[in-house]
């Protein structure tokens, strides 16, 4: 309909996404800056155990709220106990499961993808199988299975998501790997008589690493996630250790009347996994601007 | 209390109100009571469940032979005009006339014969043995007289035939069997059952033909759903989105709140329930499990703050009991008790001297308020015991406890309201399925207690059988229920201390 005049348009567009992309990146940092702190210090500036409990002291709201209680920035929860320190705990826990479990799912998926990338043949095919043979299985189904057998804890919880979450890993890494396989740096390598391993290692996985981080913050994203559905569903980490998860579905039953105690944890993992993904995105917005230089 | 926040509440309420205003009108013109419960019943048959949400559910379908006025808590004649105990062991009951079943039957001797005869022999495998076990046996003396012989003298026999033995009507029950009992029971109370999903929903229509000048008297509400939800949260959506009319047992941090929306109403009542932490002495789950050590048991009372509990979760006048039953039972001496104070140091020190220094692991299993039962787990975290609550449906926790499986549980015990030990001790501590002490000096002492009409040698042998069981730290009360109830304002419901809610007096505002 229209005539072909915005030809130069895309000039200043791109210019304010990347900035936008950037910016957001930068909040991004911020926000995952700021959960890791406060999950690596956060218990030594919180003057509160997140254990004790105060039956005396139950459901004071928070700061912002009437009623609220000088020593109890966040409030407490229904047993008395601190909610500023349960939360600094809580991030300990979902930074810990996220980080856990991208290991886990990445170590998985980057050999298994990078295998395949590069040998093609019968070892893509079983790759291939496996991969398709892993999107099949719903996560949550299996997650809720396992842990519903073997009963929950954390390091289940870590062992399940990361053996079922490495799908995203072993996707990009044989496609990346299929890329890099033809360059001429691996073709000199070879020609320099670099052993399987050095070439895989050194001159494979560097090329194709800035791809890979972009999935690991996403897998970190939906780990941190599903840990928390879990855990509410009462089959993630046990009680009394704070996750996020499990402090929204302790708080259920008073939603009604003291909602704070379950949108400060909801919050929380809001902006935590929102914070994740923008560092994703930046990091994919900063690789793109580099691919095209 | 903490203080609310107003206008959220205000916000919510609008919302709930706004969604659902069509249904929270058209209750009280459809003439239906719904009621929401969340102890869903397996079975409807008053002999084969020991839930409350049971006792609740036979007392509007069925009738028994004694009614135990709420008030006075003094016995009246119902389906029985009159009794006499002509010795200890020996009741006579002269029979109502013209009473008749749901089903059109008359309602005569043999019902109450083939009713006190089932429940009576240990073949049928009741629910509640120690409630019946001592029965003989009832013959009939006429179309209209019943005598039943006991095996040993019962004081609160009377009791029992008010609260826990409904009659059955022989002739339909004999003809469709227990299944088909279970599945469309039959009754002569004031309400008849209709539909029956077990474990979903239960529906209640007024009798029409109940018999006139029953203290129960004819139900002013024509009809009633009962509708069982998984939860305690889910039961408060339910009431506040104007989908329930009637909930309890609600959590008692929600009475005000609830108090200040404008549709609703919440009140609470104390019963003679108390809340219990079974602790699994006999080594029923593992026969060297460390709760078979007296020393950890005790420090197991030592390390829960009971009073807290009391008064700051359960709260509304709670109490802790000192002896294992409700303190105005009978026979509940709280003088013979053994106390233990809330002292973490003891407890840590009684572990330690039990070879536990660094504590255990050990799963607690529970189907009291989630909160309730997260209270006792950091208790006992403080101490060094690892307990993994394990939160379950009551009727799921009653099944494995019987089964032996559990070695330490969070529970409740109403006594059936009966106020005379005889309703609790045995139950947890005369060798049957939920005895988990298995101590053979204490079953003969309840054996004494409640086979004894002499009230002296009956305190005697309770007080013994208390002292033991404290010193041993066997099963810890840990306090008193207070009932919440909360319903809809077009509701007028009175509660009573028996926690027997009585729909057919209920009506319409």
């Amino acid at each position: 309909m229209s005539e072909p005049i915005a030809i130069q348009a895309p000039q200043p567009s791109s210019v304010g996404a990347s900035r936008i992309g950037t910016t957001g990146f930068a909040i991004g940092i911020a926000i995952v800056a700021l959960v890791l702190a406060a999950a690596l210090v956060g218990n030594a500036l919180v003057p509160q155990d997140p254990f004790v409990q105060d039956l005396g002291n139950r459901l004071k709201p928070p700061f912002w709220m009437e009623g609220s209680q000088a020593g109890h920035l966040l409030g407490t929860d229904q047993l008395g106990r601190d909610y500023l320190a349960r939360l600094v705990y809580g991030a300990r826990i979902s930074l810990l499961i996220g980080t856990m479990t991208v290991i886990t799912s990445g170590l998985i998926g980057i050999t298994l993808g990078v295998l395949g990338g590069f040998f093609g043949g019968r070892v893509d095919d079983f790759v291939l199988f496996a991969i398709t043979t892993r999107l099949s299985i719903p996560v949550v189904l299996v997650a809720l299975a396992v842990v519903g057998l073997m009963g929950s804890g954390l390091g289940l919880v870590v062992a399940t998501l990361g053996l079922l979450l490495w799908d995203r890993f072993a996707v990009v890494a044989r496609a990346t790997t299929m890329q890099v396989r033809n360059h001429d740096y691996v073709s000199a390598a070879w020609c320099a008589g670099a052993s399987m391993p050095h070439i895989l290692i050194r001159e494979i996985l560097p090329n194709i690493a800035s791809h890979l981080a972009v999935v690991a913050t996403l897998e970190m994203a939906l780990a941190i996630l599903l840990e928390a559905a879990l855990s509410f569903l009462g089959l993630g980490v046990p009680p009394p250790l704070p996750s996020w998860g499990l402090m929204i579905a302790e708080g259920k039953d008073y939603m009604f009347f003291s909602p704070w105690v379950i949108m400060i944890p909801g919050v929380a993992l809001l902006v935590l996994v929102l914070g994740i993904n923008l560092v994703g995105d930046g990091l994919r917005n900063l690789l793109g601007a580099e691919r095209l230089r | 209390m903490p203080m609310q926040n107003k206008l959220g509440v205000a916000i919510l309420a609008a919302a709930l109100l706004g969604v659902t205003a069509l249904p929270a009108a058209a209750q009280k013109s459809a003439d239906t009571l719904r009621i929401v419960m969340r102890d869903a019943l397996p079975n409807i048959d008053p002999f084969y469940n020991n839930l409350r949400t049971g006792v609740v559910m036979h007392h509007q379908g069925w009738d028994a032979l004694v009614y135990r006025n709420p008030d006075t808590f003094k016995l009246e004649p119902l389906l029985a005009t009159e009794w006499k105990l002509p010795d200890p062991t020996t009741i006579e009951f002269t029979l109502r006339p013209g009473v008749k079943f749901h089903d059109g039957s008359a309602f005569t001797a043999d019902d109450v014969v083939y009713t006190v005869n089932l429940v009576a022999d240990p073949a049928s495998r009741v629910s509640t043995p120690s409630n019946y076990n001592w029965i003989e046996k009832a013959e009939k003396t006429g179309d209209l007289s019943v005598r039943v012989k006991l095996k040993r003298p019962n004081p609160a026999a009377l009791e029992y035939f008010a609260l826990v033995l409904p009659i059955y009507p022989k002739a339909y029950r004999e003809k469709v069997g227990a299944e088909g009992y279970a599945k469309a029971p039959v009754g002569a109370g004031p309400y008849k059952i209709t539909k029956v999903e077990p474990g979903v929903s239960i529906d209640f229509e007024r009798f029409e033909d109940y018999w006139a000048g029953s203290p129960k008297g004819k139900p002013a509400i024509r009809k009633m759903s009962v509708r069982f939800v998984p939860d305690a949260g889910t039961e408060m959506t339910e009431l506040l989105a104007g989908r329930a009319d009637w909930i309890w047992n609600m959590n008692p941090d929600q009475l005000e709140p609830v108090n200040r929306m404008p549709h609703l109403q919440a009140v609470r009542k104390e019963s003679m329930r108390i809340g219990y932490l079974s602790l699994d002495a006999a080594g029923r789950t593992g026969a060297d499990n460390p709760l078979t050590k007296q020393k950890v048991r005790q420090a197991i009372w030592h390390a829960i703050d009971r009073k807290a509990i009391a008064d700051k979760l359960v709260t509304g006048g709670s109490r802790v009991p000192a002896a294992p039953c409700f303190p105005s039972q009978f026979g509940c001496d709280a003088e013979a008790a053994v106390a233990y104070d809330y002292n973490p140091a003891k407890a840590k020190q009684l572990l330690a001297e039990a070879g536990y220094p660094d504590g255990f692991d050990v799963e607690l299993a529970s189907y009291v308020l989630p909160q309730w039962g997260s209270s006792v787990q950091n208790y006992l975290h403080a101490v060094g015991i690892r307990a993994k609550l394990n939160q379950l449906q009551t009727a799921a926790l009653i099944q494995r406890s019987k089964a032996g499986e559990l070695r330490m549980h969070l529970g409740s015990w109403g006594s059936y309201s009966i106020n005379d030990v005889s309703a609790i001790m045995p139950n947890f501590f005369d060798g049957g399925a939920d005895d988990y002490a298995r101590d053979p000096e204490v079953q003969n002492w309840l054996l004494q207690g409640g086979s004894s009409i002499n009230p002296e040698v009956r305190k005697e042998a309770y007080s013994a059988a208390i002292k033991k069981i404290t010193e041993q730290a066997y099963w810890a009360p840990l306090h008193t229920y207070v009932t919440t109830y909360g319903h809809s304002k077009q509701l007028d419901f009175t509660p009573y201390p028996d926690e027997l809610p009585r729909f057919y007096l209920a009506k319409w505002k």
